[in-house]
């Protein structure tokens, strides 16, 4: 009787693995840290955005090293290689499209993440470091989507780069050392095109995941926000831990954000315009299209001219950007309830409808230049 | 609390139900949908905004959509792919009504939910989106039009004929916009209030709750863990397994959308090459030809014979001819 029972307390394989690294590197206690997090008011579909991101950005990553084997970042085979991507490489086109979509799946969530934040009244005391480190990552996203751009080397992708460069010339100080620095000479060439595939694979992925690990680091330390709204009594009665309820609803939102970027690379597959050429020819320069409301802002009167340019595309993104920094220690209002809140309610949908007209009339627009 | 309870506007009690209802579903409908793209079995024109919210929002569109296709002649894309995923659609929305139905009948109206909610909600969700959505379909629409129009021709005045492209269009598309958007805000929450009286007739049928607030949570938190969450578990990833193995099976190799600048060459398949067969027939070839050659060179030899002879006849007749002649 004894002999048989001894199997069943003998370890698995998988056992004795777990318990080797977890003698040495404190495993278990690792894991109780990060899945038992308490959620104050329990699990909420508002709060996958986070791991959402994340998510993106593997798949970005993973994608985008896949892609990487067949691109050559150089002037002279950039169009080629990614044509060849396209045509030759099995599965490429749907590789190319789904990083594609990827990156304007990332900027959304961001957006969509942003506004979760602000509504919530999440960027208050003691989550103002979570808000900064947030805004510097929001910087990243819009830097990744700018620089990957320029990379299939067809006319869109030049001349957008030249617009953005262009712009970021206008900015004092600093703008013109930028624009050389990022450009390498006086038009877009082999130098430019080097210098933003080194940033794009390089720097920001490096930059990214060292600030995301500070934003998560400080969202661990401060612990979740919860909701606006609820007595004590029922948050505390919904207040739940991270595994498994809050883990469900990300794994949920990562499965549609995966199948909605598959159905828009079904839907929409990368196909590009001629090879890049320093002559427009009938092609009208845009940027993409998150850049597209600041693109159009600038073709109104009001922003005409040197200085009127430098107030559209530097001043007042510029004086936007550093309200948002200064909003934690300028908001010092505990109340986090958004209907009690009627200036950032009013704000926020201000901006939105701002983007969403702006972005609508440069679309329009295109039939005016055609 | 109570009094909060009971005082629940219709829209309230509407956007309660069928907003969850709405995103609960999505993830299993999202899955098949892209599984019909991957197939080609469908395809979405310009409005794959509006075919997702379309989806987004089946248990109320599920009878409208064949309505608006067939008798407003609008659609939002083709292939069999489209109407198969409403009709997958029907059982995934009776579910998620019947989870969040149940749901919002424990924690925020505390009434028992009835039996069949799931299914009671569902077909009466979508009778209503039968006639209402056509209907908004039709009024947004024509304000829409009409509201381009005006503001068209209020920019065509000769006192505003001087504004810019830039500012007109964004002039014209807020006047437009602003009106379409209010008419089509106030008919969603009409009809979404609707829905709302449905469901709040039925909860004031229904008996109320007896247990205290933290006994309904839990009661609420208990219903949504199944019963044997092994076999959930595996069947889970049994169908994401089988999803994914259909997906990359059905998913096109090349690009569905070649490019004319890069059209593939047409290539003939070369047929299987067999060495011992090969170097047989490569042999008899060899051998055919040697022959050949052997007999070209016999042919030559015999005739610069026949040419020496014809020659030395020729000399002979010369050595002969000059003694003829004085």
């Amino acid at each position: 009787m004894e002999h048989s029972s001894l199997p069943s307390t003998q370890p698995t394989a998988i056992e004795k693995v777990v318990a080797f690294i977890d003698e040495r590197v404190g495993l278990k206690q690792m894991q109780a840290k990060m899945l038992n997090e308490p959620v104050p008011g329990g699990s909420r579909w508002a709060y996958v955005f986070g791991s959402v991101l994340l998510f993106i950005f593997i798949m970005q990553a993973l994608t985008g090293i896949l892609l990487m084997f067949y691109y050559v970042p150089t002037a002279d085979h950039a169009y080629a290689s990614t044509q060849y991507i396209i045509h030759d490489v099995d599965y490429g086109w749907f590789l190319l499209s789904y990083h594609f979509w990827g990156s304007t799946a990332m900027v959304v969530c961001v957006f969509a993440h942003m506004s979760q934040v602000f509504l919530w009244g999440a960027y208050k005391s003691p989550r103002e470091m979570i808000w900064l480190v947030g805004l510097a990552l929001f910087g990243i996203v819009m830097g990744f989507g700018f620089t990957g751009y320029l990379l299939p080397w067809d006319q869109r992708a030049y001349w957008a780069t030249t617009v953005g460069v262009e712009i970021m010339d206008k900015t004092p100080i600093l703008g013109d050392f930028m624009a050389r620095f990022l450009k390498g000479g006086p038009t877009p060439g082999q130098m430019t095109l080097s210098r933003f595939f080194v940033i794009h694979v390089m720097i920001l992925p490096a930059a990214l995941m060292g600030l995301a690990g500070l934003h998560l680091f400080l969202f661990r330390a401060a612990g979740p926000a919860g909701p606006f709204r609820g007595t004590p009594e029922e948050l505390k009665a919904k207040t739940d831990y991270f595994f498994p309820r809050q883990i469900w609803k990300d794994i949920v939102g990562m499965v549609v954000v995966f199948a909605s970027i598959c159905a828009l690379a079904f839907w929409e597959p990368v196909v590009l315009l001629e090879e890049a050429t320093p002559d427009p020819g009938d092609y009208h320069p845009e940027p993409e299209w998150y850049f597209l409301f600041l693109f159009q802002l600038l073709r109104l009167k009001i922003f005409a001219g040197e200085f009127g340019q430098f107030l559209g595309a530097i001043a007042l993104p510029g004086a936007f950007m550093a309200l948002l920094a200064a909003l934690p220690f300028i908001d010092k209002d505990p109340e986090r309830n958004i209907f009690k809140r009627p200036i950032a309610l009013i704000g926020w949908i201000v901006v939105m409808v701002s983007i969403l007209l702006f972005t609508v009339s440069a679309i329009i627009n295109r039939e005016f230049l055609d | 609390m109570a009094e909060e309870r009971e005082s629940l506007s219709p829209t309230k009690i509407g956007l309660g139900v069928l907003w969850p209802t709405f995103w609960t579903g999505l993830p299993f409908k999202l899955a098949f949908a892209v599984l019909f793209l991957a197939m080609g079995m469908m395809h979405f024109e310009g409005r794959l905004g509006l075919a997702f919210i379309m989806l987004l929002a089946s248990p109320v569109t599920v009878f409208a959509l064949p309505i608006i296709t067939m008798g407003l002649d609008s659609h939002i894309g083709e292939g069999a792919g489209i109407g198969l995923l409403f009709l997958l659609s029907i059982p995934i929305d009776i579910w998620a009504f019947g989870v969040v139905g149940r749901t919002f009948f424990l924690e925020r109206l505390r009434r028992e939910p009835p039996d069949g909610l799931g299914m009671t909600l569902w077909w009466k969700s979508a009778l209503v989106g039968a006639v209402f959505l056509p209907i908004l379909w039709v009024v947004v629409g024509a304000v829409t039009s009409t509201g381009i129009a005006i503001a068209h021709s209020l920019m065509e005045l000769e006192l505003l004929k001087g504004i810019p492209v830039a500012e007109r269009i964004s002039i014209e598309l807020t006047l437009w916009g602003s009106v379409a958007s209010a008419v089509l805000i106030v008919l969603l929450l009409i009809g979404v209030s609707l829905v709302g009286r449905l469901i709040r007739s039925m909860a004031q049928a229904a008996p109320p709750v007896s247990e205290s607030y933290q006994g309904v949570i839990t009661r609420w938190d208990l219903m949504r863990v199944p019963a044997d969450q092994g076999l959930m578990l595996t069947s889970l990833t049994g169908a994401g397994v089988v999803l994914s193995l259909l997906f990359w099976a059905t998913l096109p190799v090349t690009t569905p959308h070649p490019h004319e600048c890069c059209k593939q060459p047409e290539v003939k398949a070369q047929p299987p090459l067999k060495p011992l067969e090969s170097l047989t027939k490569n042999e008899k070839v060899i051998a055919q030809l040697s022959a050949q050659v052997d007999v070209l060179e016999k042919q030559k030899t015999e005739g610069e014979a026949d040419k020496g002879k014809a020659k030395g006849k020729a000399g002979k007749d010369k050595d002969a001819s000059p003694a003829k002649k004085p």
